[in-house]
């Protein structure tokens, strides 16, 4: 077995002087070139997880560590965001340029991969234009292009997709799953949407809200290179997807109970950590 | 069949003529608002000769006296003299204001807990009416020059520091975060991401600290050594000489101007990225 890439053991994380619990318990591994997928419904904490891989924030409780350190921002890590984040006062070109100035690359030779890496993602031609003369699609492909610049080890997204429309999203997912089968850096990607995180990833974590904590981790068994042979019409696909709304659902029940409760009690009764 | 596609559908129009309808009716409405300009203009100066008429002189100087001032004293060296001891003041006041106030309002806004402390001083001191500190001023720079430059630095300082503040401190979280993502440190983030990201907002504070520099800088020709065009218009004013009165306020009004419309084209050209082409 491979040393992981990226270790969290026992992460809690809190809120507001420790008054509001985002993340309980939460331990999983990322493998080298893996692509795991953080699901679940709304204030499950997938984006505080996210951050504080990435090392902009530190949980209170438990240890996370990447590559064996503890994890700081830099450029092992990228991160996409779901809106693209681009500086608005730089050319495309400018804001790829600006990560590679931040990795320590001399001038000349951030200009050549710039552009090298604007033409992996079909925008060499708008080297020169300023994000707002792109559409949403472009500008999160620039996103895109900015993090692959810097050569991660570890690939971070915050539901990158979840701002376009449909058919670019479509388009983007592909070029994504074509992308990591060239390159191979571990990805870590947050969504809700539970299509997307089987069509793309070989591992799920599914997350719990209220506090934040793992429900279930699935292994996608889905034949590679799912951008040729589309496996969403197929029964392994659809059991998937199956169980993760099974499960889904049964968190939703969870929650009208917890609510009827907190109804009926004061909220410090029922928020106190089970020790 | 396919030659008849090519040919517009009946009922349908041509680009080109869209084009020239579009160009005519921007060329009517253009002369229309000129027109009324002109016509306000005109109503104006007609208006100044009925007052002229009923009132006396005293009361509104002829509009043609008035320009027979201007071609005189602009002709004898007066004006041009006393625009040039308004123009120092004014510039080296508002050069100033600039940058001390740029300055402090960077380290205003990048540093939290300098604000922090500051913030009632400064909200103090920029309530205060800036006339108030007139007396202080005099007595400790004097009356000539250099007491009228800090005025007008008073006078622009605040606008300038507290725009400049808040572009900084308000400066995109998302941005921020996406430069700290990537590894910026704080140095780097602050010239990369916040002061360009504040740099619309510092430059409507220069602009509006200009407005001021150019009042600050009469009121300072009026209350302290008579200079400038200040000074010429209080000397034209305590003799009841309206017409020379008019010519000093034509001057004042067009330096005003001058001086915003070159910074709102300033504005323009730098935050050329925001406007969608």
């Amino acid at each position: 077995m491979t040393e992981p890439l990226i270790a969290l053991q026992h992460v809690g994380k809190l809120f507001g002087d420790g008054l509001v619990r985002a993340l309980s318990d939460v331990s999983f591994d990322v493998r080298p070139g893996e692509f795991i997928s953080l699901v679940g419904p709304s204030g499950c904490g997938k984006t505080t997880l996210l951050r504080i891989i990435n090392g902009l924030i530190t949980p209170e409780e438990g240890s996370v560590t990447v590559m064996g350190r503890k994890p700081e921002p830099g450029p092992d890590l990228a991160m996409v965001f779901q809106s693209a984040r681009l500086l608005p006062w730089r050319t495309v070109s400018g804001n790829i340029e600006f990560a590679l100035a931040l990795r320590g690359h001399d001038k000349a030779e951030r200009r050549q991969r710039a552009l090298a890496l604007l033409g992996a993602v079909g925008l060499r031609d708008f080297a020169d234009a300023f994000p707002h003369q792109l559409s949403g699609g472009m500008q999160q492909r620039v996103g895109l292009a900015r993090a692959l610049a810097v050569e991660p080890k570890v690939l971070l997204m915050d539901e990158p997709f979840a701002a376009l429309d449909a058919m670019t999203r479509e388009v983007l997912r592909r070029e994504l799953l074509q992308m990591w089968a060239r390159r191979r850096m571990a990805i870590v990607f947050v969504t809700h949407d539970i299509d997307e995180a089987v069509y793309l990833s070989q591992r799920i974590v599914l997350l719990r809200p209220r506090p934040g904590r793992i429900d279930e981790v699935v292994d996608v068994d889905l034949p590679e290179q799912r951008w040729e042979d589309d496996p969403r019409a197929t029964p392994a696909f659809a059991a998937l997807r199956n169980h993760l709304w099974d499960r889904i659902h049964a968190m939703a029940r969870d929650g009208e109970a917890l609510e009827e409760l907190a109804g009926a009690f004061p909220i410090e009764s029922i928020e106190k950590p089970e020790r | 069949m396919s030659e008849e596609t090519v040919r517009a559908a009946p009922g349908t129009v041509s680009v080109a003529e869209l084009e020239a309808r579009g160009r005519k009716r921007r060329q009517r409405e253009g002369t229309l608002v000129l027109g009324a300009q002109i016509l306000l203009g005109l109503g104006l100066i007609a208006s100044m000769y009925v007052l002229n008429a009923t009132s006396g002189k005293l009361f509104m100087p002829r509009p043609d006296d008035v320009l027979a001032q201007s071609i005189k004293l602009w002709s004898d060296g007066t004006m041009l003299k006393a625009l040039g001891e308004s123009l120092t003041v004014l510039v080296f006041g508002f050069l100033l204001s600039a940058v001390t106030g740029s300055l402090g309002g960077a380290i205003l806004g990048g540093f939290r807990p300098v604000s922090r402390v500051l913030d009632p001083y400064v909200n103090a001191l920029n309530s205060t009416p800036g006339a108030a500190f007139i007396p202080l001023i005099i007595v400790w720079f004097g009356l000539y020059t250099e007491a009228k430059v800090v005025l007008v630095w008073n006078a622009a300082f605040f606008p300038i520091l507290i725009n400049t503040a808040s572009g900084i401190a308000n400066a995109d979280r998302e941005l921020v975060e996406m430069g700290r993502a990537f590894g910026a440190r704080r140095t780097t983030l602050f010239w990369n991401v916040m002061l360009p990201d504040a740099l619309p907002s510092i430059l409507s504070g220069l602009r509006i600290g200009a407005a001021i520099s150019t009042v600050g800088t009469v009121i300072a020709e009026l209350t302290m050594a008579q200079s400038g065009l200040g000074g010429l218009l209080a000397q034209a004013g305590n003799r009841f000489q309206m017409d020379k009165y008019f010519a000093v306020v034509i001057v004042l009004m067009a330096l005003g101007t001058a001086i915003t419309a070159g910074l709102r084209f300033a504005e323009r050209r730098i935050g050329a990225w925001r406007v969608t082409t």
